[in-house]
């Protein structure tokens, strides 16, 4: 009881010739290559441009969101800095005013994420504490002509639609 | 007609070992490719054209022929170090210079040698030379002056000189049973066939058959023996320290020591240039029906491979149409050959002679680059060998293992010429 003798391999005659092993391993091998050769269809690559990947979930940390209160469509953000500090990156630039329309009392004048220094590692959707950023959009090239592009701000970042099923926001 | 037949074989030898090495480049990548379920390089394009992928290798040596010489600074020895590729390359492409391509051409009388060096001593002249590429691999580990490369070196050598012997012991079996250290006889020789068996080196010496093929691979520092340049253990082995196209000769020289192994294998074990139960002879006296036959072989295989195309050739490039340029070419190359096979099977002068020729060099060519596939399909099949086990395999299994075999080829040919 207790004793578990491990069967040890390679000390056969026909394992020392390694010939029988080798052909083995070639028939496998040549196997895959004639199957691919004669239908290339079966093949797992994604050919990028023309082809897009299929397997992009809402999990997927792409480029980042905010998102609208439910009630009024107007911006969840309170503007509580929490992901600029929770940020490693120090990529996230906001600049507080208060809310004049009674919904709450702080909002962002600015918020600016540049996306050249962003890691997106996803701390700063773990930070939110009112669910107004995200990263499920699903995006994953981001393309521009200078560096200016790459800095999305308040406007071009409320108008990203998710690809998740919760399009607002979730804090109550 | 002279100096172009005397020239031919020059010209097939740079062909057969410069002009496939992008070829062999690509179809490494491709065959590995499809061995793991990729698809392997097929963007790099011309207008349009990507010949399959094969100008994605073409890309690659102008990258390195462009690329900055640089001279580590730490390099004392200058000249050995500039010295090792052109060596390895050399030794590599003199190796090629001895194989038979086709039989003996007799045109009016005189007779010519489609051998690119016409030489008797064929066998000896491949041993010294597969022998010579190793020194270009030392020297340019130790010049390197890095531990790494001297450490690749080391292992190529011991490696190199374990495996020569097996290597040269097992062709002298096949010398025994040949009679002959000329190529050109030996070929001629596996013309004949045992019953119904093509007296192939392969079914005459199965065992020396397998330990050339192994002891090549171990020759031509090839996976499952390419411990030298063993990037897992020692970055790249002995080209550490090389780039550019010192580098590239390297590289280089890999693939037509290859290819070189692989044209000495066809030659000596599978029947070189010939067909099974057809001579040269027989094929001069029948060449009409051989060419009728080659001309059904170009259609149906031509047909295959534009349906094979079609199906496969699904992104568009930029630039002109590939499928379309491509049927164009193969539909009207094939309707040329079979043009010009038909105004000679009626028949002219030294037409045979000359078909029978080309027809040998295209087996020969076939037969090549089967030979090339299983060196490509072994490399990514196998795991490489532990250098102990490579060692262990090379002087207690093969050199024993070649010299029982000489005994018994020995023994079985004096038998028989007694019989007789």
């Amino acid at each position: 009881m207790g004793i578990k003798v491990v069967e040890r391999h390679g000390n056969t005659f026909l394992e020392k010739i390694y010939l029988h092993a080798i052909f083995g391993g070639m028939k496998t091998t040549l196997k895959h290559f004639t199957a691919n050769l004669s239908d290339a269809s079966n093949i797992p690559t994604i050919c990028y441009p023309e082809q897009l990947p299929r397997d992009i979930t809402p999990r997927y940390r792409g480029v980042h969101r905010l998102t609208h209160r439910k009630e009024d469509d107007s911006i969840a953000c309170v503007a509580c800095f929490m992901c600029a500090t929770a940020c490693p990156a120090n990529c996230i630039d906001i600049v507080a005013i208060a809310r004049e329309d009674g919904v709450d009392e702080k909002m962002p004048q600015r918020f600016n994420i540049d996306l050249l220094e962003c890691v997106f590692c996803g701390y700063c959707v773990e930070a939110c504490p009112c669910d107004a950023i995200r990263m499920d959009t699903g995006i994953y090239s981001v393309i521009g002509d200078n560096r200016e592009d790459f800095i999305y701000n308040k406007e071009k970042l409320l108008s990203i639609k998710g690809i998740s099923e919760e399009e607002y926001s979730l804090a109550k | 007609m002279n100096t172009i037949l005397i020239l031919l074989p020059l010209v097939l030898t740079i062909l057969y070992s410069l002009a496939t090495v992008p070829i062999l480049v690509w179809m490494e990548r491709r065959i590995a490719a499809l061995i793991q379920d990729r698809l392997g390089p097929n963007r790099c394009h011309i207008n349009g054209i990507r010949l399959g992928g094969i100008i994605q290798s073409v890309a690659d040596m102008m990258k390195l022929v462009f690329k900055e010489e640089f001279w580590p600074s730490h390099i004392k020895n200058r000249f050995y170090y500039l010295v090792a590729p052109s060596i390895a390359f050399m030794s590599a492409f003199l190796t090629f210079m001895v194989i038979p391509y086709a039989d003996n051409v007799t045109i009016n009388d005189t007779i010519y040698t489609m051998q690119a060096l016409p030489t008797e001593l064929g066998v000896l002249w491949f041993l010294a030379f597969a022998g010579l590429g190793v020194y270009g691999i030392i020297l340019g580990g130790w010049a390197s002056h890095n531990k790494y490369a001297i450490l690749g070196a080391m292992r190529a050598t011991a490696q190199v000189i374990g495996y020569e012997v097996a290597m040269g012991l097992s062709l002298v079996s096949m010398l025994i049973t040949y009679g002959t250290i000329s190529l050109n006889e030996m070929v001629t020789y596996q013309a004949q066939s045992f019953f119904i068996i093509p007296a192939w080196g392969i079914v005459l010496q199965p065992i020396a058959t397998i330990i050339f093929i192994v002891t090549a691979f171990a020759e031509t520092n090839r996976a499952p023996f390419d411990a030298a340049e063993g990037e897992s253990e020692i970055v790249a082995g002995y080209h550490t320290e090389y780039g550019a196209m010192k580098f590239g000769l390297f590289f280089v020289a890999e693939y037509i020591a290859m290819a070189a192994s692989g044209a000495l294998i066809v030659t000596i074990f599978l029947g070189g240039y010939q067909l099974p139960y057809l001579s040269t002879t027989d094929l001069i006296n029948n060449f009409e029906l051989v060419l009728w036959l080659i001309i059904a072989f170009a259609v149906v295989s031509s047909f295959v491979f534009l349906k094979w195309m079609r199906k496969h050739n699904i992104f568009a490039m930029t630039g002109l149409n590939e499928t379309k340029v491509y049927t164009t070419i193969i539909i009207g190359f094939t309707i040329f050959a079979i043009m010009v096979m038909s105004y000679y099977a009626l028949g002219i002068g030294h037409a045979s002679e000359v078909g029978v020729m080309l027809l040998q060099f295209a087996i020969f060519t076939v037969k090549l680059f089967f030979l090339h596939f299983v060196f490509i399909w072994v490399r990514w099949t196998l795991p490489r060998f532990r250098y102990d086990q490579t060692q262990k395999l090379g002087w207690n299994i093969l050199l024993p293992l070649s010299l029982v075999n000489i005994f018994i080829t020995a023994i079985v040919v004096v038998g028989v010429n007694y019989g007789n």
